[in-house]
């Protein structure tokens, strides 16, 4: 395999297992170690320096077993088959000097430093690989194997202690091995350890090394200026040896090879890694299939490793297992992804702002199709990788495109696009107090142990941690809210997308809640859910009537069960894979969204909803059967443009209050709770009546209906039906079905809101479709009008009782539509 | 588990023809985390989640066990532990004939919130309703923060059944509901149980309670 084909590839080791089933303090078992490691590992993630390979992926396998992806290029030190150059020399200390400058900054120490670990290549470019293993190791706790090779450890890590300084002892034997050739070829790792504790006795370490080798001369023949470097690393004392960064200055003194600037690649090896490495996954590639080819991995038959014996607190004794760290690497190939993109032409991998977009053949497909498709989900990153450089210009289009899809990848980047999260987020961060004690901490404290642990990353101790550093933030920048159960399940998504940005989470966080849950958190916030749950009530009843009048009869109010779907907008109700289905189209589609959403869900369960007693309703929803998500979403996304604004009206939404009064739909709370189907504004009538797209009722008198009315508008006169009753009879019924059967919205109206409910009418509808009175009209609204409101309230429930969808009442009624548009009505008979 | 959803005895399929039916709502309360929703689980699944999730509102499950000379179905109502949504607990105990008032062994706050329930319940329940106190994760024995002598003498002065119960392990947890199907009167709730009032929910007085708060 040519290097130029090989970008990356995997290690794997197994982490330590907990002897038998312990619990923690809380009476919770103990995290897995693999688990814990995998958290801190999240971190290692977002490296990006020149002399170090980026990490790609970590993952977990069954029996513990970690596998590490990352970059690779070059060759290692120990496999080079020349001697280097003093001046090559060098230009490798330089480099690896400037690697560790860079980790002990960063607060990782390498510890396994090792000619295995240092890639060398033919541009003379020094990369580090593998370098987190004692980071994610938490300092190789979580491991039962000893970490690095014996013979570069420094002294004090042998006598188990040693910080960042014991990097540059480790520098130091590698750079005097390069000059010298190989150390202690022939010494088992106990003599190694003992020769490195005796070096204690010498004020020299390197000179008496040399010495020991039978080669002083060839010591002394060493530049000086790189003699005195090797011999600052290997000072005994830490305190005394130089650090990463006076490494890099005294190189910055001595000749060294230079690194040979090769022109920018193009095509695939241009683009991230982190794009190549998921492009490769969905072209096919398999970390672990690859890995058991390769032979890291292998399969034995369980038998051979059963244990002898299993002692009383679960340890085991004999059975044959697998070595526990495997030093090979395992190197992975690109040709199948090249294949795949070969007939990508170069410029598509730079796609300019003001040229067509390409996008595959997948961009009909269903999305979770897209969402695996290679060549869609190529076009996609690196058009939206474009767009985010731009952001925050770009916003508008981001917008745009994620109404289509968001491409996993950069979710967490498009979310905060969506969100509007601009400006210095990590300093607003660090700003805030996240560890003061409150009294809500036990509380915090109770739930995230339990909050969406089916997640390895939200298991670890860290993510715990990170996700109560997130929750105490928010509660400290936001009063007067307080901690309502269910704020750690919002939080949840954000923290998983965001690992290792908790600054971009917290931003993230801040900007949701204000467009979605506006005053959800408030101490006192039963109004805003009262007023939310009536709402929803409403949206089920102008959509899906039938099931609304069924649950309403049955007493099956949104209380018993919705408050959770609202309160954490559905995260503490599905799975994270569902939320973020759910949340995408939530961040790109708006805060009228989730009430389509709860209504689109009731319809997926309709069947068994309506043949449900209270008890069995109930039941349901307390074991949520599983939902379509996807199809949920779609038709959430149809509901929600099919319905005029007004429909949706919340008083408590974060919204610039209405003033026009053509906009008005307020009513009382009390009044709201009491009415079945929504109310629309008479701006909103206008549209539709002009557009066509909907059909007012009016329920006044056919005296006052012949006198004037609004034209096109059908006549059921109130007094002519029979309230009580759920057959659509009487004058004017056979025209409302008809009306209904066109899909438009229906707009009860009367003089005032009392008597007026209307039926809008949507030219998409099924045409030949149910009438409004079985299943119900299907696309338009129907605006029942008349003199006064209240009549028009009781109008529109017998309607939605009656099964006529898409019910809605003209607020203010007729006498306010005239007032405002008189073009609408006929002319006054003479 | 069985969940009938016939309502008198003489729906009931190869039941005997004395066999009475009765339904009572039951209640669990307590402080969050104490583990309401893992007995409710245990007793009516079988089940065990390390990880329950916590309740927001209430969550709502059935279970029917047979006494001798009757079958007794559970309307069980598992609450929000949360303080905040104390508001929405008399949505649920109104009415309901029996309560679980559940504490944690491992920590002495969840007993005095125990206590502050009972209280609760004696004030605004139905006189007549039938409170367990249940003294859960007795597993956890070694952490234990609340005798057993102690909760014990606070249930015989407050007259209430007493158990130490674990989910995890499923220890007691079948024998505190049959306690308290014992202990519930049977005669007047014969055949679908008019005056029990354990459906009041569901027969025609939707609780009007909404919203999360006070």
């Amino acid at each position: 395999m040519s290097e130029d084909h090989c970008r990356f590839a995997a290690t794997t080791y197994f982490a330590k297992n907990h002897p038998g089933e312990t619990c923690g303090s809380n009476g919770l078992p103990l995290t897995p170690s693999s688990i814990t490691i995998l958290g801190r590992a999240q971190k290692l993630l977002t490296i990006n320096h020149t002399n170090l390979c980026t990490y790609l992926d970590v993952i977990r396998e069954k029996h513990e077993r970690i596998i590490v992806v990352s970059e690779v290029g070059g060759k290692p030190l120990k496999d080079l088959n020349y001697k280097l150059s003093y001046e090559n020399i060098s230009n490798v200390g330089r480099q690896v000097s400037s690697a560790l400058e860079y980790l002990h900054e960063m607060q990782f120490t390498h510890r396994t430093l090792a000619p295995d670990n240092i890639l060398l290549d033919e541009q003379n470019r020094v990369k580090l690989f593998n370098y987190g293993m004692f980071y994610m190791t938490g300092g190789g706790s979580d491991v039962s194997f000893p970490l690095g090779l014996p013979k570069y450890l420094s002294p004090e890590t042998i006598l188990n202690g040693g910080g960042p300084s014991s990097d540059v002892w480790s520098l130091g034997i590698i750079l005097l091995e390069l000059c010298l050739g190989t150390l202690w070829t022939n010494l088992k790792p106990g003599p190694v350890l003992r020769r490195i504790l005796t070096l204690v006795h010498s004020n020299n370490a390197p000179e008496r090394i040399a010495r020991e080798h039978d080669c002083y001369d060839k010591y002394m023949k060493i530049p000086e200026n790189l003699r005195n470097i090797i011999e600052k690393c290997l000072k005994m004392m830490p305190s005394e040896r130089a650090t990463p960064s006076e490494l890099v200055e005294e190189f910055s003194q001595v000749p060294c090879t230079e690194v040979l600037e090769a022109p920018p690649p193009r095509g695939l090896a241009g683009c991230r890694l982190q794009f190549v490495y998921h492009w490769w996954q969905l072209a096919g590639g398999d970390v672990l299939a690859e890995l058991k080819t390769q032979g890291l991995v292998k399969n034995s038959p369980p038998i051979l490793s059963m244990p002898v014996a299993v002692l009383l607190d679960g340890c085991t004794l004999g059975g044959k297992t697998p070595a526990l760290f495997d030093r090979r690497v395992a190197h992975y190939t690109l040709d199948r992804l090249r294949a795949r993109l070969a007939h990508v032409p170069p410029a598509h991998f730079h796609p300019l702002m003001h040229e067509p977009r390409h996008t595959g053949d997948a961009v009909s497909l269903p999305r979770i199709i897209r969402e695996r498709d290679t060549e869609y989900q190529f076009y996609r990153i690196l058009w939206f990788q474009r767009l985010l450089d731009g952001y925050p210009h770009t916003a508008d289009l981001i917008k745009q495109e994620a109404a289509t899809d968001i491409p996993p990848l950069l979710r967490a980047a498009v979310w905060a696009a969506l969100l509007g999260v601009r400006g210095d987020v990590k300093d607003q961060y660090e700003r805030v107090d996240k560890e003061t004690p409150t009294p809500t901490d036990r509380q915090i404290d109770v739930d995230i142990p339990r909050c969406h642990q089916y997640s390895w990353r939200l298991a670890g101790g860290g993510a715990h941690a990170a996700l109560r550093r997130l929750l105490k933030a928010w509660l400290a920048t936001h009063p007067p809210a307080v901690y309502w159960q269910g704020l750690d399940s919002l939080t949840a998504p954000f923290l998983y997308l965001n690992f290792c940005d908790e600054a971009r989470a917290f931003a993230c966080l801040s900007a949701f809640i204000p467009a979605y849950l506006h005053q959800f958190f408030l101490k006192d916030n039963s109004q805003v859910i009262r007023e939310y749950l009536a709402k929803f009530r409403q949206t089920a009843a102008y959509h899906e009537p039938a099931l609304a009048a069924h649950l309403a009869d049955i007493g099956f109010v949104p209380e018993l069960f919705a408050i959770p779907w609202f309160l954490t907008m559905f995260s503490h109700v599905f799975p994270l894979h569902k939320i973020f289905l759910i949340w995408d189209a939530l961040t790109a589609g708006g805060a009228r969204l989730p009430l389509a959403l709860g209504a689109a869900l009731l319809r997926r369960l309709r069947g068994l909803l309506l043949g449900a007693g209270f008890n069995e309703c109930i039941l349901l929803f307390s074991d949520l059967p599983e939902v379509d998500i996807p199809g949920s979403v779609e038709d959430a996304l149809e509901m929600s443009r099919k319905t005029p604004p007004s429909i949706s009206y919340r008083r408590f939404a974060n919204q610039p209050p209405v003033t026009d009064p053509l906009d008005m739909v307020e009513i009382p709370l009390d009044a709201l709770l009491t009415e079945t189907s929504p109310r629309i504004s008479i701006r909103d009538v206008v549209t539709l009546v002009q557009e066509d797209r909907c059909t007012v009722v009016d329920i006044r008198s056919n005296l006052l209906f012949e006198k004037q009315c609004v034209r096109g508008s059908i006549n059921m006169p109130y007094s002519g039906v029979q309230l009580g009753t759920r057959e659509l009879r009487g004058p004017g019924g056979e025209a409302l079905r008809r009306a209904g059967a066109r899909g438009t919205t229906l707009v009860v109206a009367g003089d005032e809101d009392a008597a007026a409910v209307l039926v809008s009418t949507d030219t998409s509808g099924d045409p030949g479709g149910a009438g409004a009175g079985g299943r119900g009209a299907l696309g338009t609204t129907l605006v029942v009008a008349g003199d006064e409101d209240a009549a028009a309230v009781l109008f529109s429930d017998y309607l939605v009782k009656c099964g006529v969808a898409r019910v809605c009442v003209l607020h203010g009624g007729l006498g306010a539509l005239h007032t405002h548009a008189p073009g609408l009505f006929t002319q006054r008979v003479a | 588990m069985s969940v009938s959803s016939s309502r008198g005895a003489a729906a009931r399929p190869n039941g005997a023809p004395q066999t009475k039916v009765c339904q009572f709502k039951l209640v669990l309360l307590g402080e969050s985390a104490v583990g309401k929703s893992s007995l409710v689980l245990r007793f009516v699944k079988g089940q065990f989640h390390e990880y329950q999730e916590s309740t927001i509102g209430a969550a709502f499950l059935t279970q029917t066990v047979c006494l001798d000379d009757t079958t007794v179905k559970f309307e069980i109502w598992d609450t929000a532990g949360q303080e905040r949504y104390h508001s929405l607990a008399p949505m649920y105990y109104r009415g309901a004939q029996a309560a679980i008032v559940v504490y944690d062994i491992t920590n002495q706050d969840t007993f005095g919130r125990a206590k502050n329930w009972v209280k609760e319940l004696q004030r605004q329940a139905s006189p007549s309703i039938v409170i367990a106190l249940a003294g859960n994760k007795s597993d956890l024995a070694a952490k234990r923060m609340v005798e057993t002598e102690e909760a014990q003498a606070y249930a015989d002065e407050n007259h209430l059944l007493f158990m130490e119960t674990s989910a995890k392990t499923a220890v007691n947890v079948n024998d505190i509901f049959l306690a308290i199907a014992n202990k519930l009167p049977k005669s007047e709730s014969v055949g679908g149980g008019a005056a029990g009032g354990g459906r009041r929910l569901a027969d025609g007085e939707p609780p009007r309670a909404g919203g999360c708060c006070k």
